[in-house]
């Protein structure tokens, strides 16, 4: 059985990331770690195709990608059972160059638990599960920019 | 019929040149019989079609998925978040 109690945080949002107003929200009495993982807007890329990218335009369906959120923290309390809290916060809509896009956060009563694993496993699966799209904007102009992650039936 | 509301998102919006549409289905039809209607009716979908990723009422569906009535059917690119 789930304790009912534990917090989970996930949300779509147009404001700026509060880190720390977030990490408060998942933190109980008994917990003493947190593992954090934010995306950032890469301003210049070196992998891959060598270019600079002035900004990225985030979309979101939003009600499916709450959904999903959802689903991705139910996956990662059924893998890590010692984990209290858990937020999953997309940003969307125009963001530029060192800005923190997305946050992932596990909490848990010490660091040894999986804490780091599961925030790892949550940043990747909502690479492929949650209906998110990014443009990206570079000097020459715009290319969305595509997944490749096809979600098998129950997903 | 069935009357749906369709949802395009990224490429496919760009491809449809809009962000919603309504579609009249027969009864029985299924999400491959979406996309042919669709391909039909808004021919700039093609290029961004072969890749495209369906939704049915908020969950991955597939083609040979029953549409419900009234269902909100969304196509949208592979994501690409975080």
């Amino acid at each position: 059985m789930e304790p009912l109690n534990l917090p989970t945080v996930f949300a779509v949002t147009e404001d700026e990331l509060d880190l720390n107003a977030l990490l408060d929200r998942i933190t109980l009495a008994s917990t003493g770690a947190a593992a954090i993982f934010t995306g950032m807007v890469r301003g210049q890329t070196v992998r891959g195709g060598e270019h600079e990218t002035v900004y990225l335009e985030y979309e979101a369906y939003r009600p499916m990608a709450e959904a999903k959120m959802a689903q991705v923290a139910d996956e990662i309390r059924s893998r890590w059972p010692s984990v209290e809290g858990i937020a999953i916060v997309q940003r969307v809509g125009r963001l530029y160059p060192r800005t923190p896009t997305v946050l992932i956060a596990c909490t848990a009563a010490h660091r040894n638990t999986g804490v780091f694993d599961a925030a790892r496993y949550g940043i990747d699966r909502l690479k492929e599960i949650v209906p998110v799209w990014k443009k990206e904007i570079g000097p020459d102009g715009g290319e969305w920019v595509e997944g490749d992650y096809i979600p098998k039936p129950g997903e | 019929m069935n009357r749906v509301k369709i949802l395009f998102f990224a490429t496919l919006r760009d491809g449809a040149g809009c962000k919603d549409a309504e579609l009249d289905l027969p009864l029985g039809a299924t999400v491959a019989d979406v996309k042919t209607l669709l391909a039909e009716k808004f021919p700039g979908l093609e290029p961004a079609m072969p890749s495209a990723l369906v939704s049915v009422n908020r969950e991955f569906a597939f083609d040979e998925d029953a549409i419900p009535d009234g269902a909100e059917i969304a196509l949208f690119p592979p994501v690409s978040g975080g």
